[in-house]
């Protein structure tokens, strides 16, 4: 059974198109989003992994190692199932600084560019044989299938159809930032399609190989050595080897690397793969038992790692075969494509950018782009060149171990990433020279050269990688310990250290805007991009463009660095950064982020357990009470940054803590900024009563400040605490107060006055009453008389003033008694007319005149006073009041009712409580309604204010009193 | 460090799981897919255990 050569491209052109085709409409948006980033697209996007050396190489391995084949999968799902430990976190920078590869992340770390160079040129010598050997299987499998056809062209037609492909979609965007989902979603396409494939070729080694499944069993028991391969898998030296170089291959092979964190979908997408991943290694190591059985059982003379394919020529399945090689040739793809995009990230951000950067003139994003399409081509036909050069003798297997034995040498400088702070470049660099001088002469030089192979060698490959890791790690501790590192890795180190969160330094910055940022960062990026730029960094912090504080321009400054680093790589974007936005002032030690260290923390809080949550708990639950004191509470650092503005505080000054925090004491508005800047600068710790204007009210402030220490060091100034007491409310409840004592001494006074008055009058009318009696001229006598009227009525005025005075004096000595409504409207328009202000009120009367009620007619006679007054207050001068009484029923309805401006609704609830007052301070004492309200209780009467009274011009205010009819009856029953 | 405690339930659970199993694994019978149930055991554990740690990751 043999093909054509043509039939082979064309499936392989077919193919490659679909997934031309797949990315296409997926960039387009044709592809709901929901389907495109869903976990199953990640989980299958990374499965990437499954290359060739899954594919094919393992078959060969369980020839020979029995279940230690199982040992690849294992290794990496374990990666994936332990994500807590090492993927996350790394996710959570990666993210956070924009880290597109190892290189940038090992960069990143170890605050050196040489680290990311190292990095690079590493993995680029280590990855190549991984490039070489999908090359080869391609075209060795194409042999078998077709075996006419030229090697060599089969070879070169690939690698033109992946170059093409790779440079179409991998840098079809602007780079640095996309998340290439159409990239993922032909990758997810491709293990779905490698995974079908491997499955069916599975099923039908099972049902068309041996006729069944206990076919297969009866076979196997008559094989006692692929029994015993199984049998004496050794668990505990290769396998476990194995598993470790397929573990560290998560994070430190390219593709695996930028799968997993630049293909991230988003929240939970790694949760899923931590299961999910493993779930499809378990269903891609299912079937390679039954094929290599049933290639053994067919007798298939290709290489055994070729059995996927041989088997449906073995059994003269065609299309077997051919859905093989498509399996194969989709392992294939998939990872030179994702290797190359990657590799080429790597290479312009640690190779080519430090020595060549684009001008400020050029467009930085098409100059990137033009030289990362030539990098992919060059990194595909070098690893065409190279696969050349290995023996055929070598096993694919084996070309795939040197390549992950390369990755497994920056295992120690990846874990100490997150849990070694003390590591620094230079143990990294004396731990992977020390690993790369074991793994290169060891492991890729017996893959170049035909007289140096690895049975030359005294101890295997396994042993050789488990010592250069060894090694490694003792050159990595010793060099770093020795060496010791510099303030700039300390600082990186806390940055991405689980262990500590340390303090950051607190700085400012010389640019005060994202004005001066675009102005600074114009000269090394040109102004359109830094335009570009700064606009992108404010849109993902959400910050506005006219910010200044000085927190928002630290996390702005943050934001540019790690999305340049994204673009240039963190070696460039930090030179950037550091050169054209450098900081002004250095604060002192002790000056730290308190906003960062807590935010990292809140990210951290579901992950904290035992005492590291109880003291999480306490941290929240002494914040809460700062927060939630009804005291202002404002803390400033020891260089006047805001550092807490509490609820009290917002409340206070309307001033919302998320606008203020991180300002300098500067940026506050008046009049706050005087307020606190005069009390800080007086040398005194508490200051009363401190009143200022605001909004055209007086507000009076008690202030309160103490230095906040550094703990465990007495007189170290880490900042300041002010707390702002709002005595506003106190001072008029006070002004209230004294103006009520002072109206009550009037009243008293005037009583007095009135009584001392009494007896002159009594005499005045005496007098009168004798010359009208006494005297017969008519004149004389009218005059008499008109003395007596007026005297009359000076004491009734003299009486109603003593006898409003002792009203309310004490509530047993009122005696109810049948009053006259109108009597008492009558008197309480006498009093007010007394009153200046009531010159020029229209006072309207419509009263019945026989509308009566059981009560205290001085106690009414005051409520009515109170209430003319009030809506005299509220209306125009010259305006009328109206008051009325009516029997209604068996209630009267006493109504006084004004036109003035009504009261608002937010204030309706709250006009009989005891000094509420809208009166200036001194003129009202907020007690007037209080005490209507009280007395028509006692006089079992109720109380309504309507208002707005006239509805369609939304004025006026009447206040209804409904008392009980005067009953003869009861009165007499209760005498 | 912070560790999950379910992620440490799911070390623990492994490492007991392989020491029990490993000489049923390599009972060498027509029973050749003895691992696979073991590793099938293992993914479900392993969902049980990342069901809350959603939360933690970035956006």
């Amino acid at each position: 059974m043999n093909f054509e050569l043509p039939t082979l491209v064309a499936l392989g052109s077919i193919y490659l198109s679909l997934l031309f085709g797949i990315a296409y409409i997926t960039e387009r948006g044709w592809i709901p989003q929901r389907v495109v980033r869903h976990p199953i697209v990640y989980v299958l996007s990374l499965g990437v992994f499954a290359s060739i050396w899954a594919y094919y190489g393992v078959v060969g391995s369980a020839q020979r190692e029995g279940y230690g084949y199982l040992a690849n999968s294992i290794g990496i799902s374990l990666a994936f199932m332990l994500s807590p430990l090492l993927l996350r976190p790394l996710l959570e920078l990666t993210r956070t600084y924009q880290l597109s590869s190892l290189a940038d992340l090992l960069a990143f770390r170890y605050r050196s560019p040489w680290v990311g160079t190292v990095t690079t040129l590493v993995i680029l010598v280590g990855v190549t044989p991984l490039i070489a050997l999908q090359i080869r299987a391609v075209a060795d499998t194409a042999d078998i299938l077709s075996p006419a056809a030229s090697h060599g062209s089969i070879a070169v037609g690939f690698c033109v159809l992946i170059t093409l492909f790779a440079i179409l979609f991998g840098t079809s965007r602007r780079p640095g930032r996309t998340q290439h989902d159409g990239l993922m979603m032909a990758i997810a396409f491709e293990s779905l399609i490698k995974l079908f494939a491997f499955l069916v070729v599975g099923g039908f080694a099972i049902f068309g190989g041996f006729g069944g499944f206990d076919e297969m069993q009866h076979w196997l028991l008559s094989q006692p050595d692929l029994l015993g391969s199984l049998e004496d898998t050794n668990y505990f030296s290769s396998f476990h080897v194995m598993a470790l170089l397929f573990f560290s291959a998560a994070v430190a092979m390219p593709h695996m690397f930028y799968v997993t964190f630049n293909g991230n979908a988003g929240r939970g997408a790694l949760s899923f793969a931590s299961w999910g991943l493993p779930l499809y290694f378990l269903l891609m190591s299912l079937p390679v038992l039954p094929i290599l059985w049933a290639g053994i059982h067919g007798g298939s003379t290709v290489p055994v790692e070729y059995f996927p394919v041989a088997i449906g020529v073995a059994f003269d399945r065609p299309g077997i075969s051919l859905l093989a090689y498509l399996g194969g040739l989709s392992a294939a793809s998939g990872l030179i494509i994702v290797i190359t995009l990657a590799l080429s990230n790597m290479c312009l951000n640690h190779l080519i950018l430090p020595i060549q950067q684009p001008s400020a003139s050029k467009d930085i994003y098409r100059w990137l782009m033009q030289r990362r399409r030539v990098l992919i081509t060059a990194l595909i036909w070098a690893g065409f060149a190279f696969h050349y050069l290995p023996s055929d003798k070598i096993s694919i297997q084996l070309m795939g171990t040197v390549a992950f034995a390369a990755g497994l040498q920056f295992l120690p400088g990846i874990v100490a990433i997150l849990y070694w702070p003390q590591a620094n470049k230079r143990g990294f660099f004396v731990g992977l020279a020390s690993g790369v001088g074991i793994w290169f002469p060891l492991f890729m030089l017996p893959l170049l050269s035909e007289t140096y192979s690895f049975s030359d060698i005294v101890i295997n490959w396994r042993e050789t990688a488990a010592l250069s890791l060894i090694i490694n790690c003792l050159a990595f501790i010793f060099g770093s310990l020795y060496f010791g590192s510099s303030d700039e890795e300390r600082s990186s180190a806390d940055l991405c250290t689980l262990d500590t969160i340390k303090r950051r330094k607190r700085s400012g910055l010389v640019a005060k805007s994202a004005g001066d940022f675009i102005k600074s960062l114009s000269k090394p990026l040109g102004e359109r991009t830094a335009t570009r730029e700064v606009g992108q960094a404010l849109k993902d912090l959400g910050l506005k463009k006219d910010d200044r504080r000085p927190y928002a321009m630290r996390l702005l400054r943050g934001r540019l660095e790690a999305n340049l680093s994204g673009l240039l790589g963190p070696s460039i974007a930090r030179e950037i950064i550091d050169s054209y936005l450098p900081y002004s002032i250095v604060s002192q030690h002790g000056s730290s982020d308190v906003t960062v260290i807590e935010n990292r923390i809140e990210a951290y809080r579901s992950n904290l357990s035992g005492m590291a949550a109880d003291l999480d708990n306490l941290r929240r639950y002494h914040r809460q009470i700062l927060l939630d004191l009804p005291l202002g509470v404002c803390s400033l650092s020891s260089d006047r940054e805001i550092i807490m503005w509490n609820r009290a505080l917002e409340e206070f000054t309307e001033i919302n803590s998320a606008d203020v925090v991180g300002s300098q004491l500067s940026d506050l508005p008046e009049p706050w900024l005087t307020l606190l800047e005069d009390f800080i600068g007086e040398d005194i710790d508490h200051s009363y009563k401190q009143s200022f204007e605001l909004a055209a009210a007086k507000r009076t402030v008690n202030l309160h400040k103490a230095l906040i220490e550094e703990s465990g060091e007495t007189g170290s100034n880490e900042g300041l605490i002010i707390l702002m007491e709002d005595m506003t409310e106190t001072e008029i409840l006070e002004a209230g107060l004294t103006h009520s004592e002072r109206l009550a001494s009037i009243g008293r006074l005037a009583a007095g006055v009135a009584h001392e008055i009494g007896n002159p009058i009594t005499g005045i009318a005496c007098l009168a009453q004798i010359i009208r009696d006494e005297y017969k001229d008519s004149e004389l006598t009218g005059l008499a008389q008109q003395i007596i009227e007026q005297t009359d009525r000076t004491s009734k005025i003299l009486q109603s003033l003593v006898n409003f005075a002792h009203a309310g004096t004490n509530k047993l000595m009122h005696e109810n008694e049948r009053v006259l409504i109108s009597e008492c409207i009558a008197q309480a328009q006498t009093l007010v007319s007394l009153d200046k202000k009531n010159k020029e009120l229209q006072l309207e009367i419509d009263c019945d005149a026989e509308a009566a009620i059981l009560g205290d007619s001085q106690r009414l006679l005051q409520v009515l006073i109170n209430l003319i007054n009030n809506a005299r207050d509220a209306s125009q001068a010259g305006g009328t009041i109206v008051l009325a009484a009516k029997s209604m029923g068996s209630h009267i309805h006493i109504s006084v009712t004004d036109f003035g401006v009504g009261i608002p609704n937010a204030i309706k609830s709250r006009v009989f409580d005891p000094f509420f007052t809208t009166k200036e301070a001194g003129e009202g004492t907020g007690l007037g309604l209080s005490l209507v309200f009280s007395i028509v209780e006692d006089l079992n009467g109720n109380i309504d204010i309507i208002s707005p009274f006239d509805r369609t011009r939304g004025t006026g205010t009447q206040v209804l009193l409904k008392f009980p009819c005067y009953d003869p009856q009861p009165a007499e029953t209760s005498a | 460090m912070y560790i999950p405690r379910s992620i440490l339930m799911l070390l623990v659970i492994i490492y007991l799981l392989f020491l029990l199993t490993v000489d049923w694994i390599n009972a060498a019978d027509e029973l050749w897919y003895r691992p696979f149930v073991v590793a099938f055991i293992v993914v479900l554990v392993a969902r049980w255990a990342h069901r809350d740690q959603e939360t933690d990751e970035p956006e």
